[in-house]
């Protein structure tokens, strides 16, 4: 910790000296940001809506950055007064969270304090912010960036990762290398590198664990191939990310006397693409095994994460698309179920049908396909597809009829396994939705969403509507409904209006929030059921 | 107390941020090849820059940019400018964003990949949509988060008062 003051300190004084040596931009620039995000809770005996003390709770972000040539430095204050419903509990009160300084030059750069990275597609590791999810892994010590021309790439970090509103005592330490082998070729048409990096994590480990064999170190590694020609794309990576300790589930002290299990995490990602010609395609196929990579073992926080696992789904937008979203399974603990994890993959087709041709008409139409599919890992150390855990099919048709009238067509099939694998009995539902644009004057608009879930399972059939008038640039009004006559003959409403000036945003809306989960990025957290007033403002400067 | 500091510094931060107009600051972001492109770079000192940030799965993110897109033959007759789309999905969206791209016709647009967020962070977007303005000399002379239709116009209009 002391190093690292001093190191923030240098750094401050170089920025302040060089920036004056140069007589230029003598005050330096301040930008930040402001976010608010407070729900006032009803009871709502309907849905057993969940109400905290006071009824109230409010997420609240400060962001500053000082700019000065080179040099720059911020500080982010997050206030949880107290936390919204839903977010991990230990983000609570006002604390000064993350705080930086940086030193940026033409082939080096040196960070001192909080800071986000990522290694490749961030299976190995990834630190991030998501204010959706309450996520925030930022590092907390010091990263060295070097670049030679446009060949080489290196990176070395060091850090403790932000846990809730405090550093976690576990460290991480890591680099990566990239090496873009086509420019020092001189090759211009193609682009063909390699890149690899390498993850050591360290974390006190309980004298059982110790017991049984676990080491408090594991080292991870990341091994990746890209390459680009005339459109074509492919993208290559492989990951051992070392040794995974999980609490055993299936724990008795007589027949299995083992309180963790010690494994081996390791992935493959392959990535395919085209595009030229109107047409983008894109196939991602995917293997997980024991990926998980908490920031500190046996805390079941969402936000315990030091890498990033998506699911590598289409994600929706639209109301009855995501009410079971896929959940992603990088390993699956449930009880005594031990399932390694995952399999599967996606297409993805998008093509732009011309204008002025027979199916485009005068303004054209684009047309998009996506289909993913995922199965359970039958064992340890094998690719054999177990049990389905989803499959979905997504057709959609994007036509501008007139100047005046837009429409936006979604079909999708989803097939959910809600044992995560444990069973194969799986939910089918096929939804339908038409989202109309009409613009009135150029400035005056209405869209209008009507939405269809048909399903013999779960709560069977879903519809849905939405109606929003906008005034550009800047009010905008809306009201959705949301209606389950399957079977709970629950109504979710939601009315808000806001406003936008400049940077600044406001929106007011109330309504009722069925309990699920809220996904961002292709990560998830659950939310329980709520009813109550929203209010959200956000500004930059 | 706690409370306090923070409505402290937030006047504070107001108050400077009057006083300094924003430059363009400098990230290294993927191209749609795979290249790294400097941010400053994008600055030529020749035209102004429409830099929109989106999302594959911002539904009127991708309003915004279809209705710059379709406006702006029209446009270019009016004034020179480039439009920049700074896609900030995760590495989760990355490639389908870019053949997304190619699927809406987007052929016009520099299309830029922030994946850990590094340049959305510099230029403190929380949310998309969220558009500029940069003049021919890397200023930020305009900004609007959100989108409603028709709200493009605000940017043609931004872009020929500059001349």
């Amino acid at each position: 910790m002391k190093r690292l003051a001093i190191l923030f300190t240098c750094l401050s004084l170089v920025g302040v000296v060089s920036a004056r040596e140069r007589g230029e931009d003598k005050t330096g620039r301040l930008t930040g940001s402001f976010e608010t995000n407070s729900i006032y809770y009803v009871e709502d005996n309907k849905t057993a809506a969940i109400v905290p003390e006071d009824n109230f709770g409010s997420n609240n972000y400060l962001k500053l950055d000082y700019y000065r040539g080179k040099f720059s430095a911020g500080v982010q204050m997050e206030g949880y007064l107290p936390v919204l419903q839903g977010y991990p509990t230990n983000l609570s009160k006002v604390g000064l969270t993350n705080y930086y300084a940086s030193w940026v030059d033409d082939s080096f750069s040196i960070t001192a304090g909080t800071y986000y990275e990522q290694f490749g597609s961030g299976l190995l590791f990834r630190s991030y912010e998501d204010r959706t999810l309450g996520m925030n892994s930022a590092l907390m010590g010091a990263r060295f960036t070097y670049n030679y021309k446009d060949i080489l790439g290196v990176k070395a970090i060091w850090g403790m990762p932000r846990l809730g509103m405090e550093f976690s005592d576990t460290q991480v330490r890591g680099g990566d290398i990239s090496f873009a082998i086509s420019n020092l070729a001189g090759w211009t048409k193609t682009l063909f590198a390699i890149e690899g990096s390498v993850l050591n994590r360290y974390e006190v480990i309980s004298a059982d664990l110790k017991e049984e064999g676990g080491k408090p170190t594991s080292t991870g590694f990341s091994g990746r191939v890209n390459f680009e020609h005339k459109g074509f794309i492919v993208k290559a990576e492989y990951i051992d990310a070392g040794e995974r300790h999980y609490p055993n589930g299936g724990y008795d002290g007589v027949n299995d006397p083992r309180i963790d299990l010690i494994k081996n995490g390791n992935a493959q990602l392959i990535e395919v693409g085209y595009s030229g010609h109107g047409l983008g395609v894109n196939v991602t196929a995917r293997r997980l095994e024991y990926m998980d990579m908490p920031i500190v073992y046996r805390n079941t926080s969402t936000a315990n994460a030091l890498n990033y696992i998506p699911a590598l789904t289409a994600q929706y937008s639209y109301l009855l698309t995501n009410l079971n979203p896929y959940i992603v399974q990088p390993s699956t603990m449930l009880g005594s179920y031990c399932g390694p994890g995952e399999i599967g993959g996606q297409v993805d087709i998008y093509y732009n049908v011309a204008r002025r041709t027979k199916l485009g008409g005068k303004r054209g139409m684009k047309l998009g396909l996506n289909y993913s599919t995922y199965y359970s890992l039958v064992k340890d150390r094998s690719a054999k597809a177990n049990n389905l855990l989803w499959q979905s099919v997504n057709f959609t048709l994007e036509k501008q009829f007139t100047r005046k009238f837009k429409l936006n067509f979604l079909y999708s099939f989803q097939e959910y396994n809600d044992s995560h694998g444990v069973n194969n009995y799986t939910w089918k539902s096929n939804i339908f939705v038409a989202d109309m644009l009409y613009k009135w004057t150029p400035t005056i608009s209405t869209r209008l969403e009507l939405q269809y879930l048909y399903s013999k399972h779960d709560k069977k059939d879903w519809m849905a509507a939405l109606a929003e008038v906008n005034f550009a640039p800047n009010w905008s009004i809306f009201a959705s409904d949301m209606y389950n006559h399957g079977q709970t003959k629950i109504h979710y409403y939601n009315a808000g209006v806001s406003y936008t000036k400049s940077r600044t945003r406001i929106q007011l809306s109330y309504g009722r929030n069925r309990a699920g989960v809220v996904c961002s990025g292709g990560v998830c957290r659950n939310i329980p059921a709520y009813t109550g007033a929203n209010l959200m403002i956000t500004t930059s400067f | 107390m706690q409370k306090i500091k923070t409505i402290f510094l937030m006047v504070v931060a107001v108050v400077v941020a009057f006083s300094a107009q924003a430059q363009l600051p400098s990230v290294k972001l993927e191209n749609r090849k795979g290249e790294l492109v400097n941010t400053s770079s994008l600055v030529d000192g020749k035209t102004p820059i429409i830099i929109s940030f989106w999302a594959v799965t911002c539904k009127p993110c991708i309003r915004e940019l279809d209705a710059i897109n379709d406006a702006m033959p029209d446009w270019l007759d009016e004034a020179s400018f480039r439009v920049v789309a700074v896609s900030t999905d995760d590495s989760r969206f990355s490639a389908q964003a870019r053949a997304w791209v190619e699927g809406h016709g987007w052929n016009d647009f520099t299309v830029l990949f922030d994946k850990n967020q590094e340049f959305m962070r510099a230029m403190n977007v929380s949310y998309t949509p969220q558009v500029f303005v940069v003049d021919k000399d890397g200023k930020i002379v305009y900004s609007h988060t959100g989108y409603t239709p028709g709200a493009e116009q605000e940017l043609i209009d931004k872009i020929k008062s500059l001349k």
